[in-house]
């Protein structure tokens, strides 16, 4: 069962998918590409679907749940939520990536 | 990722592949539902609806590349690209439904046919014994130079062995017998197997019923048996309290011990046994000689059971040390058996039988290769026009590994559907193979399309699938890409054709090889049917009946003499006799003589084949009496001591010398005191066959059964005016009426018995024929296939030919030239493979050497007359080319 090869990036993705659902509630993927795509500013300009591969990800292990419902405009969209043990992971995630910048902005400063 | 989420992703995906459609359509509709938002809000900005729309898609990325990747991960790749490769290949072949049907129709001929020999393989062969690790089961034989009936074993020395050996954990005496139940409401006729008492603990098997037999049941005087589950059913209906009840066998009185389940068969080749007792009724107080203490009386069989961790090899070392020395210890009876074999119980069990079925299977391959040989060759054909895809897709950036991929699920899928219509063949066919094999082969009628030869089927099919599958899309990965696109898909790949050349050649080859066999087999089947028996077979009635020696001991001649008597009164027949071990019965008998005119010390004498009769016998068979007289009412026991030979015994023993009046002494005691007596030869008569498939004439010795009153039975052989087989109810009639304890049975005519002798061969010659005709219709559909294909490509090269001034003469001998290559190469190799493998088929063949020159010929005229009929009509279609049309065309 293939991962893709840059984990770190992917690791990124998911966490601002999970940040964005917890800010946010359950949201379409469309409203998640757009506020990842406002709060980096336009610094990060990813193509709006490889959230998709990334929701698949997260639902897949039980950490966002998938369910139909209707947009504000009466269109029918798949909406996101956290489930509890993705709401746990959020932490867990966040330490992690916290870590690893930390790490990363010692190495960039140590010179 | 933690194990849990590890474990719920692999979950998911393996329910996703069950859910395939519902998540497909859930993805599509929230892809589409996204775009719209986009450019919505896109519009909402001012934008045009056009432009917002592309936007949208833009902002997105590839809505496909996303669409794909999610689907692949939402289940598991590997089953996700199966999925998607099968499904293409199901278009493909509902895109070319004839090509499609062609091969489905050609995999299901030769698929069908391996399952249909397979399942009999697998019930004869794969299927262990039914007893207890019967890996451990083997079968003891004696051996030695001389006669036939060399394997056979008697008392004393299966005593011996049983107490010597070192091998086995247990050592069991069996024989047949045949006894009349009486005391119930119609006296009936039973088979039953005399064995050790420690029968059912070596096979490991209990009775439903009652107790096995002790040890103390082997000693003279106990008379005890285990009856079978259907003779409970039907005679003393299933009642429980059978067990100690008393029975009456031919006169004697009977304990039985116990009741054997419905499944139990011992031996297994004989499925109607109804009872078994122990050896002790070889032991009749009344016999001042009787078998268990008789080392020249060779009769029994011996299975035993190897210790744990002895090997049959070991077992056979040391039975052949000890029948070695018990030749050595009993020269007198043991000269002839000094040696001993054991084999495992199936291989004995099956004898030439197994050979017969390699064989079988062996040609039923051949003609699944010569399938796959078309197969391939329609899949080359087709490659070639599906080169312009395999340039695209190449092109499209499908590297070649993904391309072989796809043909090898094309071709598998094919293989798989070819497979389940070779399964509903199979279904079809195996009934009417059983029926043809009747019970010539032991097991066979428990072959049936069960699960290990479905696998058999699943397999084959995926094996051939590649086999058929490789070639091509090998071929195809090698294709030039840039050269194919250039050249608009008709560019030439001459690797193609070379290679669809050899796989004709080979189909030739294996062709020869088959109809050669088929040949050979009938050719051998039609000299069996249509050689001498040395009687007249038609019109003869044969039945059986015995006359118990409790009561017919001292009368049993005078009873045959009015029964004879009474029965030749009866309207319809022309003569009848009896004869105790007729032909085409398979039961014959060989009796050691002594011959005072060629003395051998005793141990040496020879051997010949034996036959006690009435008179007239040989009248009612229509043998010729060459010399001498038939014996008559007046050879009794106070007569002079007679006997007749046939033309081979007196040739052999007597050459040129007049046999009349000579004496022998063959070794038959007439219950006179002093041993067998010296016998006159009063006749010569001519040879017979014993049985359909003996393949020479052997010395006979016959003997007056009027001078033999120990011994018993006789079979009766009538001669008829009318239908035999109308005779019964008169016969039935007559021998109840003298005695109403005797039942007849094995009530046949002379015909039909030698049509069950014959149905082993006759159903070897049938299969393979049907085999070697198969074979011969796949290779000529597929040299023409071939031929065409290859007139089909070199349309532009004749028409070029033809517009440049050559004949239509020309191209045609060029086509059939080419044919004739192909088939003359694939003969010359089909000739040498036969002629190096003839010797498979020698145990098989009567009447005819395995390199028979004739039917090799005709072999070969057979298979080029349909090469040129194959060839011929692509020759014609390439002669009859417009020039001007093929050149346009390009």
């Amino acid at each position: 069962m293939g991962e893709d090869k840059s984990d770190v990036l992917q690791g990124t993705l998911d966490l601002m998918v999970l940040k964005t659902l917890e800010t946010m509630g359950p949201q379409h993927g469309y409203g998640i590409a757009r506020r990842i795509e406002q709060i980096s500013e336009q610094a990060l300009r990813l193509n709006q679907g490889t959230i998709y591969p990334a929701l698949l990800r997260l639902r897949q292990r039980g950490w966002i749940r998938a369910d139909w419902g209707t947009s504000e405009n009466g269109r029918r969209a798949r909406y996101y939520s956290l489930t509890k043990t993705g709401k746990a992971q959020i932490e867990k995630e966040t330490e992690s990536w916290e870590r690893v910048a930390a790490t990363m902005a010692r190495f960039l400063t140590v010179q | 990722m933690d194990e849990v989420s590890r474990l719920r992703t692999m979950f998911s995906r393996i329910l996703a592949l069950f859910r395939r459609r519902a998540l497909d359509r859930d993805l599509d509709e929230e892809l589409r539902s996204h775009l719209e938002m986009a450019a919505e809000e896109n519009r909402k900005r001012g934008m045009s609806h056009e432009e917002a729309r592309r936007r949208a898609m833009r902002d997105f990325g590839g809505v496909t590349q996303v669409r794909e990747t999610v689907r692949m991960r939402e289940g598991v790749p590997f089953v996700e690209n199966l999925r998607r490769d099968v499904a293409y290949a199901l278009r493909q072949m509902g895109r070319a439904p004839g090509f499609a049907a062609v091969v489905i129709i050609t995999l299901a001929l030769g698929i069908g046919a391996n399952t249909t020999v397979f399942s009999i393989v697998d019930a004869v062969m794969l299927r262990p014994l039914p007893y207890a690790q019967p890996q451990r089961l083997v079968e003891a034989q004696s051996s030695g130079m001389g006669s036939f009936s060399a394997e056979d074993v008697s008392y004393p020395d299966f005593f011996d062995w049983r107490r010597q050996n070192r091998s086995f954990e247990r050592l069991v005496s069996y024989h047949d017998a045949s006894f009349t139940l009486t005391g119930v409401e119609r006296a009936v006729h039973l088979n039953g197997q005399v064995v050790s008492w420690d029968l059912l603990p070596l096979l490991g098997v209990s009775p439903e019923l009652g107790r096995g037999f002790r040890p103390e049941e082997e000693k003279r005087g106990s008379r005890v048996v285990l009856i079978s589950h259907a003779l409970w059913v039907s005679q003393f209906g299933s009642d429980a309290s059978v067990v100690g009840r008393t029975i009456h066998l031919s006169g004697d009185a009977y304990t039985i011990a116990g009741v054997m389940p419905a499944s139990f068969r011992f031996p297994v080749v004989e499925p109607k046994t109804s009872f078994w007792t122990t050896l002790a009724m070889d032991d009749d107080a009344n016999d001042h000689h009787p078998a268990v203490g008789n080392r020249g009386m060779h009769f029994l069989n011996v299975i035993g059971r190897l210790k744990p961790g002895v090997t049959v090899a070991r077992a056979d070392a040391d039975m052949k040390a000890m029948a070695a020395a018990l030749a050595k210890q009993y020269p007198d009876s043991n000269t002839g058996h000094d040696s001993a074999e054991v084999q495992s119980e199936l291989t004995a069990l099956l004898g030439d039988t197994r050979m017969l079925l390699m064989v079988v299977l062996g040609a039923v391959a051949l003609v699944l290769l010569i399938a796959c040989g078309n197969v391939a060759n329609l899949l080359l054909a087709r490659a070639r026009e599906r080169e312009r895809e395999m340039a695209m897709r190449s092109a499209l950036g499908a590297n070649r590994g993904r391309i072989v991929r796809q043909l090898l699920v094309e071709s598998v899928t094919l293989g798989i559907a070819g497979g389940v219509a070779g399964c509903a063949l199979a279904f079809l066919v195996t009934p009417a193979v059983l029926r043809l094999i009747g019970e010539s082969v032991p097991r066979a009628a428990d072959a049936g399309v069960n699960l290990p030869v479905l696998a058999f089927a699943l397999l084959v099919s995926l094996v051939s699938g590649v086999l058929f599958g490789l070639v091509p899309a090998v071929t195809a990965a090698k294709a030039d890409l840039l050269s194919t696109l250039k050249e608009g898909g008709r560019g030439d790949i001459g690797g193609h054709h070379r290679l669809g050349s050899l796989v004709i050649v080979g189909q030739v080859a294996l062709g020869i090889v088959l109809t050669a066999g088929a040949g050979l087999l009938m050719t051998s089947f039609v000299k069996l049917t249509h050689k001498d028996e040395g009687f007249n077979p038609n019109q003869v009635l044969m039945f059986n009946f015995e006359t118990p020696d409790s009561r017919y001991m001292k009368t049993r001649p005078a009873f045959y003499r009015e029964y004879f008597e009474r029965l030749r009164a009866l309207p319809g027949v022309q003569s009848a006799a009896g004869s105790m071990l007729p032909p085409m019965t398979d039961n014959a008998a060989e009796l050691s003589f002594e011959n005072p005119e060629h003395p051998v010390p005793e141990g040496q004498q020879s051997n010949a084949t034996v036959d006690a009769i009435s008179p007239e016998y040989f009248h009612t068979m229509q043998i010729p009496l060459l010399m001498g007289r038939d014996f008559n009412d007046g050879d009794d026991l106070k007569s002079t001591q007679v006997m007749i030979v046939n033309q081979a015994f007196a040739e052999k023993y007597f050459h040129g010398e007049n046999p009349l009046g000579k004496k022998l002494k063959p070794g038959a005691g007439n219950g006179t005191p002093g041993g067998p007596p010296w016998r006159e030869i009063v006749g010569v008569v001519g040879n017979i066959r014993a049985s359909a498939t003996q393949r020479e004439m052997q010395p006979m010795q016959y003997l007056p059964a009027s001078q033999l009153a120990l011994w018993c039975c006789m079979r009766t052989v009538m001669r008829t005016t009318v239908d035999p087989m109308s005779l019964e109810p008169q016969v039935r009639n007559l021998v109840s009426s003298m005695d109403r304890d005797i039942p007849v049975t094995d009530v046949s005519t002379m015909r039909d018995l030698m049509g069950l002798e014959l149905a082993q061969p006759r159903f070897a010659m049938i299969l393979l024929g049907a085999f070697a005709g198969l074979a011969l219709v796949l290779t000529v559909v597929g040299l023409y296939g071939v031929m065409a294909y290859s007139v089909a490509r070199r349309t532009r090269e004749i028409g070029v030919r033809l517009a440049l001034g050559a004949q239509r003469g020309t191209v045609l001998k060029m086509v059939l030239r080419d044919a004739a290559v192909l088939v003359g190469v694939g003969m010359a190799i089909g000739i040498a493979a036969t002629l190096a493998s003839a010797s498979v088929l020698q145990s098989m063949l009567y009447g005819t050497a395995s390199r028979n020159p004739l039917v090799l010929g005709g072999v070969c005229g057979v298979v080029a007359f349909a090469g040129l009929v194959a060839a011929y009509v692509p020759a014609m279609r390439a002669a009859g080319i417009d020039p001007m049309r093929a050149l346009r065309a390009e």
